[in-house]
């Protein structure tokens, strides 16, 4: 029992990660249409950006160094590469995003090498706390409880703010905004640079749990992918939902029986595919349209 | 499209015509050819790349040594590189790139058993000599055994027996928990210590298999070695994986819990994982620091590598080193590159470079050589580096630890 409650945690903590990659891409997903096979760069550029800042400067630092170093490689990228790219087909999309990341894969390879890196997490949080029967490191659960703080914070923007109310308008129809005059190009940069600096936050704050190399940021991205499918396409609280569930099947997976932890995810995947194509809280309209 | 020719298939269409024109590889050209090459195989990406890469450096110090005092029989040594990435399928096309295009004579490196596996039956069907460099699972020269592969390494029936026999007089046994790498390695591993553990009274309580490669996470698995309070956590992971498994298992408190065993340690790994490995019990084939002390061959590599590199060997780097020499020694007693020539010196001959005197077993080609018991020290003791990493227990001789010849599964091709 004792070992169930501890895969329940584990599974929430572990969902909460992926939830905060997914909602970046899903807004990013639902305002600029854009299927973003770069989002696990930004991952990546964010736990190295961490990485130098944490070694050289400190820890805090870094935390506040990589969102700000990522969002503003987004608005680059945005600007110069990714805009033309909008009102492409999807295909298009992919393959210029996933050519992104690969380039960003290999340069991160030629600078830092590929070997798994790591920094300290603060002395203070590297004991573990003990809740009840369960005991769990106290770093972690830190970050859970920061990933919670960030989600209600995105969720603040996307429903109090007026960009916010473009960026949920734009999702039911982009052109409808266009056509009223909405801002919705600024509303996208906002919104890619926000889903960018997310992954590059969360990348510098599950680099004292997991480790950095080059290829960490895809090895996250791929479940997030699935995350948000399952979740639906464009909608925040999918992307939250699917998360969850996710994590949660994983861990428990990994309980029963570990070596089908990494397959359960993609059938579960598959099986809402097959039943509720467009995600278990995904407006069928966004599929449509895209 | 389909007009279009890669650079790749016109360099292997020319080097395939050349080969034609000569007709075969080139141990039957008569006149003895001014170079040869050796297939450099190592994981320069994924969890095994720290240990590739040292073994790099040793090859090329080795080579570059050879060459300096005229080669292999007047032959100058060259070599070619590939990346396996630490998977079966790139390191097969690696060394098939290697020999075909390249000419390999012979192929060396693997940080894994999985890709030593598939690299040796690709060598045995090339008629080309593999030395197995950075492999312990017992298939390479057991269960896959093939005439043309020689694996100088511990296996891992040798660091269980070693394990085994040092910690149930240090530390009894008990409860055991094992946390295993989801391919022929772990599975080798757990197999061996469970079968030497168990009769002296240890009980395994479970083995949780970890997916390989690209476990991140490893605290479900630890999660529930947490809530079975083990007397013994073995962690069978390696490279980069050891490393996250291990500092994880710290965060969870295990490692003041529990008496923690990693069945196989290097250098990286220990680094890696910083005061977190202090008290863990490990096994390596070699130690620069224990065995530079000892042995003048092995104070001579340790030196040069130190020189060259500014930094001391890891074992696997070592090994690397060894096969180079051992290549060299047997192709000058055999007179040949002839394969079939070198396999009979690989065979009957007993060497020295850098450990005691060893061999290679003719029944499996597994080598025969000590095996260290090893337990970390804490990081502040560790020196420049921290490549100091741990005291050495125990030292089993190979021929007291290794499978015995009667228990083999390997079926031999014939010479």
């Amino acid at each position: 029992m004792e070992a169930f409650f501890q895969a329940l945690l584990g599974g929430l903590v572990l969902g909460l990660i992926y939830i905060a990659i997914a909602v970046g891409l899903t807004i990013i997903f639902g305002t600029l249409r854009l299927v973003n096979f770069a989002h696990g760069a930004f991952y990546a550029i964010g736990a190295y950006v961490g990485l130098v800042i944490a070694q050289h400067i400190g820890i805090g630092w870094a935390f506040i160094a990589a969102p700000v170093a990522v969002a503003l490689f987004a608005i680059l990228l945005d600007r110069l590469v990714l805009r033309s790219f909008y009102d492409k087909e999807p295909t298009s999309q992919l393959l210029v995003t996933f050519g992104i990341a690969l380039v960003v894969e290999e340069s991160l390879r030629l600078i830092f090498g590929a070997t798994t890196q790591q920094y300290a997490m603060p002395a203070a949080l590297q004991g573990s706390v003990t809740l009840g029967p369960i005991t769990y490191p106290a770093y972690r659960l830190l970050f859970a409880g920061g990933v919670i703080l960030m989600l209600v914070l995105v969720w603040l923007f996307i429903e109090k703010t007026n960009y916010g109310l473009i960026v949920r308008a734009g999702i039911r129809d982009r052109v409808m905004v266009q056509l009223l005059g909405g801002n919705i190009r600024l509303a996208s940069s906002i919104v890619f640079a926000l889903g960018a600096a997310i992954a590059g936050l969360v990348g510098a704050a599950a680099t004292p749990i997991y480790g950095i190399d080059p290829a960490t940021g895809f090895a996250f991205l791929v479940p997030s992918f699935v995350v948000v499918v399952v979740g639906g396409l464009g909608s925040f609280w999918g992307a939250v939902l699917g998360g969850l569930l996710i994590g949660e099947l994983q861990s428990l997976t990994n309980l029963a029986y570990a070596p089908a932890s990494s397959v359960i995810i993609y059938l579960c995947m598959a099986l809402v595919l097959l039943f509720r194509p467009q995600g278990l809280l995904g407006e069928s309209e966004v599929i449509r349209q895209s | 499209m389909k007009q279009t020719l890669s650079r790749g298939r016109f360099v292997a269409g020319t080097a395939g015509a050349a080969a034609l024109t000569f007709g075969g590889g080139p141990y039957v050209i008569a006149a003895p050819t001014k170079e040869i090459t050796i297939g450099l195989n190592v994981p320069q990406s994924g969890p095994y790349a720290e240990q590739g890469q040292d073994q790099l450096r040793a090859y090329h110090l080795a080579i570059d040594e050879v060459n300096a005092k005229g080669g292999i029989m007047g032959m100058k040594v060259k070599w070619t590189e590939g990346d396996d990435q630490t998977k079966p399928g790139v390191a097969t096309e690696n060394a098939q790139r290697m020999i075909e295009r390249d000419g390999a004579v012979m192929i060396t490196g693997g940080s894994s058993t999985g890709t030593a596996v598939a690299v040796s039956g690709l060598c045995q069907q090339k008629n080309t000599i593999f030395m197995a460099a950075l492999t312990h699972g017992d298939e390479t020269t057991n269960q896959n055994c093939h005439k043309h592969t020689f694996r100088r390494y511990n296996d891992a029936y040798m660091s269980a027996q070693s394990l085994a026999r040092t910690l149930v007089t240090k530390y009894g046994t008990g409860k055991w928990f094992h946390i295993t790498a989801d391919y022929a390695w772990g599975h080798s591993v757990y197999e061996n210590l469970t079968a030497v553990v168990e009769p002296k009274g240890a009980k395994t309580i479970k083995n949780v298999l970890t997916p390989f490669p690209g476990t991140k996470d490893f605290s479900p698995m630890l999660q529930q070695a947490q809530a079975a309070k083990p007397d013994v956590l073995v962690l069978t992971e390696f490279g980069a994986d050891m490393v996250t498994c291990l500092n994880q298992a710290a965060q969870f408190g295990l490692t003041k819990s529990t008496k923690i065993l990693v069945p196989l340690v290097d250098e990286y790994m220990a680094k890696g994982t910083k005061d977190n490995f202090d008290n863990v019990v490990s096994t390596a084939p070699f130690y620069w620091k224990y065995h530079a002390a000892k042995y003048p061959g092995a104070k001579k590599f340790v030196d040069a590598f130190q020189k060259r590199y500014g930094f001391p060997p890891s074992n696997g780097a070592e090994t690397a080193y060894a096969d180079i020499y051992i290549y060299k020694m047997a192709v000058e007693k055999a007179g040949s590159i002839d394969p079939a020539k070198v396999i009979a010196v690989l065979e009957s001959t007993k060497f020295q470079f850098t450990k005691e005197q060893e061999w290679y077993r003719k029944e499996d080609h597994q080598g025969v050589n000590s095996c260290l018991v090893l337990e970390g020290i804490p990081e502040s003791q560790r020196g420049p580096g921290g490549f100091e990493y741990a005291k050495v227990l125990e030292v089993h001789e190979g021929d007291k630890v290794v499978a015995p010849i009667g228990s083999l599964a390997c079926k031999m091709e014939p010479a």
